[in-house]
Order: C-alpha cells, then structure tokens, then sequence
C-alpha cells in the first residue's frame, strides 16, 4: 500500500505542485491549507509523513502549533518542516518538538522527495 | 483567490444529501415513516465523509453557518419527494441557541420551496454543555409553533441527558447505536433500553432505535415496544434516485427528469440567503 503523506500549506499552488509531484513517485497525498483541515485530517486519517509549512496564516506560526498537536498525539508521524523562514529560534522550536527535518524553502522537489526518503530509511 | 475548504462547505452546491429510512416495524412486515436527510461533503474528498466533515466544522466552530448550508440542500432535495413523505433534519444545538436566525432562515427556504413545515423534524445534535439552553428552547417553541416535529439525536450518549429531554419534550428519541447493538445477548443492554422505552413512553415521545445489525435485536426491540427502526440491516442512506429505484419511495421525483430545485432557476440564490444568516455567525477563531 502506498505511503500517505499529509501536505499543510495554505498556498495551495504550491501544495498541488507538490501533490502531483509525490503522487508520480507513487506516494498517495492528501492537502490541507489550514490548522482545522489538517486536525480533522489528523484524527481520522493515518499519514506516515506530515509536510507543513510553519506559517499558516498571515497572523502567524500555526504550523508551529499543528506539529505540538501531532506530538500530543504521540501519532507516529514523521514531520517535515518547509518554510521559508530560518529564523534559529524556530529551528530551535521544531527541533524541541522533535520535528524530523527542517527544510528551507524553496526547495527543489527532488530534494523534498529525498528527504522523505531519507526518513523512511530511518524507520 | 484562494477558497479556502469552509467556503467549498458553504455552498450547498457542494453538499450532497442522501437519505435513509425510518420505519415502522410490525412483526414482519415494515413501512416506511419518514426520511433522514443525511448529508455529505464535497464529492472525491475526505470531507465526503459526514464524520469528517462535521468534526472540520466543529472544529472551525462553523456550526451555524453549515447548518444553513445543509438546510439549503437538503429543501432542494426534499421537493423531488412526494408531499406525503416526512423528513428529518439534523440541527445543532447551539445552532438554534442563535436567536432569531435559524428558524426564520428555515421557515424562509421551506416557503420559497412550497414545502409544508409539519414534515419536517428537527434531529437535535451536538448539544455542547455551552450551548445556549434558553436560546435553544425558544428555537424549538418556535419550531412547534410552525408545525415541526422534535428528536433528540444520540440519546444515551454525550449530552443527550435527562435535561434535554425534559426540557425539549422531543416527539423522538433516537437512540444511539451503541446501546442497541447486540441487544439480545447483553442483559446490561437490554436493561437500558427498556429504561429509554420506558422513560419514553412516560414522556409521551417514541423510540427510534438506530443502528440494529441482528434481526434477533430488531425482534427484541419490537417485543419492547419499540417500533421505529433505522439501521442499515433494513435500508442503508442512499441518494433519492437509488431509494426510487429500490421502490422505498413511491411517487418520486424521476430524478432523470428536470428538478423543481433546478427549475427555480436561481443559479446563485444561496449567496444571499447565507448573507441574510450574518446574524448568528459564529465568531471567527483567534488565529493560531
């Protein structure tokens, strides 16, 4: 069975690029451009790989919250953080909420596609 | 511009609505007493899933709104059925705690439909401990006043308590699934069933057990006087053409044919109406 992934971003061009991206590499890909979609997603749905961006809305770090929400859980996801922030007290942050790994934007999709292959090898 | 997933939910256009049986249960023989309208969310989604979807609206606290949205859809629904057959509606309960708006907003799209109000029930969900309890009694007063039939939905569970139904005299209690599975073989079961018929008939309402997977229960349940039966052992909720075509509705709408519902000829009419429901939307959520 395919592995899902979660995909939260509120720009949502960006999120379909990566949809269609990881859906050719066989990967099976839900969206989510809100905190709220992507909890609901979260309680009724299984995802080996949470991607999210940490800025969800213009008002601030919901992302931030979304992976503290997933730790909470104990789901055994594996969180990736892309943004395009590298402020080091928001590494600091998602390092404490033992987020995976933390990638800058932009990134190129392969590199993404890497990275999430790369912790399925850590599995 | 960006729609965000509420603004999709927004627009009944895209809500789907099916519907499932109540029936009267007679020793053998069944016959049909009224419809749940039942819906779903957005087609080929995750939110198709009413359990889905309902839990994003609770969680956007978008209950009112949605409500509207689902009324909305449901009434087009509810013109390609026969005038005869009742229909029931779910409703939350800190939707009709928003004073004036729900009843009025309902009365309104029943009456642009020509559909007579006295089918209806309102299935009371959901009523948070938060819920607005003087507001959600005047909201079923004015329901009664307007000929609507009340059910407490999920009796036995949550917050479907002692005080709801005492103080919303339901004509139904619709009790939840988790007690009337496997009835026959659990004592404890049984024991609290016969306490809700009990209660029930003492209270002047009937019982709607859902949820019964074993003809034995279905047969115990009737022994206990309990007669109105909604599970999917008898009928799953199906869309209306399936339910036509199945013969659970006679005298339907032929759904290949054109709908009243489209023949309003009102594109866009939801806009308005879901403007004309400022008044009891839900405060926005302080963002995360």
């Amino acid at each position: 069975m395919a592995e899902k992934i979660l995909i939260i971003d509120d720009d949502e061009q960006l999120s379909n690029a990566y949809k269609e991206y990881l859906c050719s590499l066989g990967y099976q890909v839900d969206c989510a451009q809100e905190v709220e979609e992507a909890e609901t997603l979260l309680a009724h749905f299984s995802y080996s790989v949470v991607i999210t961006d940490l800025r969800l809305s213009k008002l601030g770090f919901g992302g931030l919250d979304l992976v503290r929400h997933i730790r909470e859980l104990a789901l055994k996801t594996r969180i990736i953080v892309v943004t395009g922030y590298g402020w080091p007290e928001l590494k600091a942050e998602a390092s404490a909420q033992q987020v995976d790994a933390f990638v800058k934007k932009p990134t190129r999709l392969s590199d993404l596609a890497k990275t999430i292959g790369s912790l399925a090898e850590t599995v | 511009m960006k729609t965000t997933l509420l603004a999709t939910i927004l627009d009944p256009h895209h809500l789907s609505v099916r519907f499932q049986p109540i029936f009267l249960v007679r020793g053998e023989s069944k016959q049909l007493h009224c419809l749940e309208a039942l819906i779903r969310g957005p087609r080929r989604t995750n939110f198709e899933r009413a359990d889905v979807l309902f839990d994003y609206v609770r969680r956007k606290r978008a209950e009112a709104l949605v409500d509207q949205s689902c009324v909305v859809a449901i009434c087009d629904a509810v013109m390609n059925l026969p005038p005869e057959i009742r229909v029931n509606v779910n409703v939350h309960a800190a939707t009709l705690g928003h004073k004036p708006g729900f009843v009025e907003f309902f009365h309104s799209q029943a009456k642009r439909r020509a559909l007579a109000l006295d089918r209806f029930t309102i299935e009371i969900v959901e009523h948070a401990p938060t819920c607005n309890i003087p507001g959600l009694l005047d909201g079923i007063t004015a329901l009664r006043d307007l000929g609507v039939r009340i059910a407490l939905d999920d009796v036995g569970l949550g917050q479907s308590n002692y005080r709801m139904m005492l103080d919303c005299h339901p004509e139904y209690f619709k009790l939840d699934a988790y007690f009337v599975r496997g009835l026959t073989a659990d004592p404890k079961r049984r024991a609290v069933v016969e306490s809700v018929a009990t209660l029930a008939k003492a209270l002047g309402s009937s019982v709607v057990a859902e949820g019964v997977e074993l003809n034995q229960d279905l047969a115990l349940l009737g022994r206990m006087g309990i007669e109105l039966v909604q599970a999917n052992l008898l009928c799953p909720a199906l869309p209306l053409e399936d339910l036509v075509a199945e013969g659970l509705v006679p005298g339907a709408m032929d759904m290949s044919s054109p709908s009243p519902a489209r023949a309003l000829g009102n594109p866009s009419p939801h806009a308005f109406e879901l403007e004309a429901a400022k008044p009891f939307a839900v405060a926005a959520r302080p963002p995360s």
